[in-house]
């Protein structure tokens, strides 16, 4: 008997990358995706460049879609999204629902990829004054700056002589719920001042921080770069708030390896706000009857060497839907996590 | 002597000044061997001897000019990097930087620049300078002076008083002089003369002590002359 199809959940890096790998394999994958494009937070939240290797983050990206879209082993449901499953490890019968109707698809395994949202600087506190002052901006605000080459003030459309960047928004955090680290965000942010200084050289650019955390090569292709060519400004000492202060902003905080105060006038301040799970990504847990860990990420079972198992047999994780993760780590578990549905689905046809 | 960070002491200094002052420092040609980037990780103070007995750290100029904190870099230059016994102990730097380095341009700077820190810095050394620069020779029994080593004891004042005494005691040959160390060839001292003053040593020493070099100017020129050489140095 063939292989069942295995079903995807998500079309962002993991998810191109498990459906291109299940079907170069020779096997179907079928792939539910919520919005009417693939390609995933990138995407959708308008990345400029890729992190480490500043990339250009649409080129790279269709460089992913291209092998799975009209191929004949994928097949696409836009604008959809799973409802409701029954059924076990080797025979799912899941539902997919978009803006028509419902239909039916009855796979072997399935591999969620539904990613993660970015940390909402208002959710609990008003965090920064990102709600109240128009030069306080995100992360993923300051990208979609970037993809357009211009970074300027909101408040009065002139290019900023000094931005910073403050970490660890919402991670790393008793107080918010989000312990753990981000992960990503030392990078992106180093990332992010490095194109800032290739953009506006008169620009002076902060990063405040607890610890920077740019392991591996990243170290070396972001980390010493920004600091020795691009002449980011490194300080350990996190911002403890944002004021106005004449028309700009002004912020407070330790030069903790300096021993001293500081409160430095500021144009733009860029939050390096972390991961969450994305609202897809719990909605799957649900539907799976996914076990969820502490932070509400789907919780995987084989601790470092097993990162794509869950709770319920036959149901893989991989990218950011089990944790915050890079792409690295997103495309190399999506890898895995099609390798190990493929194995399943090829045990459950010889078994039948 | 404790420097005090938070408030900023030279805050009546133009910043053009100090922004003068820092691009002298990194135009420096030795400055981008010697300045890679700094993450604070402290090995450079650990094995700084100055560190253990100062409060002085080699990490804070380091990141101070690496962050091009202009402000802060101005009040090291004055205040901090005289601390500093150019060991190069901190060149264990992970990050391959020397601090060392960073402030012996820092140091050269605030000479030629002629600091009132490094007027202050290098008082005690006037009476080094002179003999070097004069005779030649390093060191000279009679720089033995007990106001000039306070550090060495009573006992420095007893022995200065017949310095002349104590050096015909010595079994070795000693020349029967305590003004010179040992003796330096004509062709030697001339050849110095000639390399300070092309080298522009003698505009340095002028920044920084008029009167040592007013004297060491009357002391080359008569010799240069004597040997055929017509110099001037103004």
């Amino acid at each position: 008997m063939a292989e069942k199809p295995i079903l995807i959940i998500g079309g962002g890096p993991a998810g191109l990358e498990a459906a291109r790998s299940i079907a170069d394999l020779g096997y179907q994958a079928v792939l539910v995706e919520k919005r009417e494009r693939l390609g995933g937070t990138p995407d959708e939240a308008h990345y400029a460049k890729l992190t480490p290797d500043l990339r250009d983050a649409p080129k790279a990206m269709q460089e992913m879609i291209d092998p799975v879209t009209n191929n004949p082993n994928v097949k696409i449901h836009f604008g959809s999204t799973v409802t409701s499953a029954s059924g076990s490890a080797g025979n799912f019968d899941v539902t997919i629902k978009n803006s028509k109707g419902s239909t039916t698809e009855n796979v072997g395994a399935v591999i969620v990829a539904t990613g993660f949202q970015h940390f909402d600087p208002g959710r609990e506190t008003q965090q920064y004054g990102y709600y109240e002052h128009d030069d306080v901006l995100t992360l993923v605000d300051l990208e979609k700056m970037l993809t357009e080459h211009k970074v300027v003030r909101p408040s009065n459309g002139q290019p900023p002589k000094s931005l910073c960047f403050i970490q660890c928004v919402g991670s790393r955090d008793r107080q918010i719920g989000n312990e753990y680290c981000s992960k990503v965000c030392c990078g992106i942010a180093s990332k992010g001042a490095i194109e800032v200084r290739q953009l506006l050289p008169d620009c002076k650019v902060y990063i405040f921080y607890i610890d920077m955390r740019m392991y591996g090569y990243w170290e070396n292709e972001i980390y010493w770069p920004a600091q020795e060519k691009y002449k980011v400004n490194y300080v350990k000492g996190i911002v403890t708030e944002v004021v106005k202060k004449g028309d700009g902003l002004m912020i407070k905080g330790e030069d903790t390896t300096l021993g001293r105060p500081m409160e430095i006038p500021m144009d733009i301040v860029v939050l390096s706000v972390g991961m969450e799970p994305s609202a897809g990504t719990r909605e799957m847990a649900k539907v799976f009857g996914l076990q969820l860990n502490k932070y509400n990420f789907i919780e995987t079972t084989g601790g470092p060497l097993d990162t794509v198992t869950t709770t319920v047999e036959g149901v893989y994780a991989c990218g950011a839907s089990t944790g915050p993760a890079d792409l690295e780590d997103s495309v190399s578990s999506a890898g895995l996590a099609a390798m190990k549905a493929i194995s399943l689905v090829r045990k459950a046809a010889q078994a039948a | 002597m404790a420097l005090d960070l938070r408030i900023n002491k030279y805050a009546d200094v133009p910043m053009e000044e100090k922004q003068r002052l820092f691009d002298e420092v990194t135009r420096d040609e030795r400055f981008e061997e010697y300045l890679y980037g700094c993450y604070e990780c402290g090995i450079c103070v650990a094995s700084c001897p100055s560190a253990r007995f100062y409060d002085f750290s080699p990490r804070r100029i380091a990141q101070a000019v690496a962050r091009e904190d202009v402000d802060l870099v101005y009040t090291l230059m004055n205040d901090s990097i005289w601390d500093c016994s150019q060991c190069f102990s901190c060149d264990r730097c992970p990050r391959k930087n020397s601090p060392g380095g960073l402030i012996t341009i820092m140091r050269e700077v605030a000479v030629n620049n002629g600091l009132s820190s490094a007027q202050e810095a290098l008082e005690g050394y006037g009476r080094i300078v002179y003999k070097i620069m004069g005779t030649g020779t390093q060191v000279s029994p009679d720089m033995l002076q007990p106001n000039a080593f306070p550090d060495w004891g009573p006992h420095v004042k007893d022995i200065s008083d017949n310095l002349d005494i104590w050096r015909r005691a010595l079994p070795p040959e000693t020349l029967h002089t305590t003004e010179t160390g040992w003796q330096v060839d004509d062709k030697t001292i001339i050849e110095l003369y000639l390399i300070w003053h092309m080298t522009g040593v003698m505009n340095m020493i002028q920044e920084v002590d008029e009167g040592l070099y007013e004297i060491l100017v009357d002391v080359m020129e008569e010799r240069l002359e004597e040997e055929g050489y017509d110099v001037t140095f103004d």
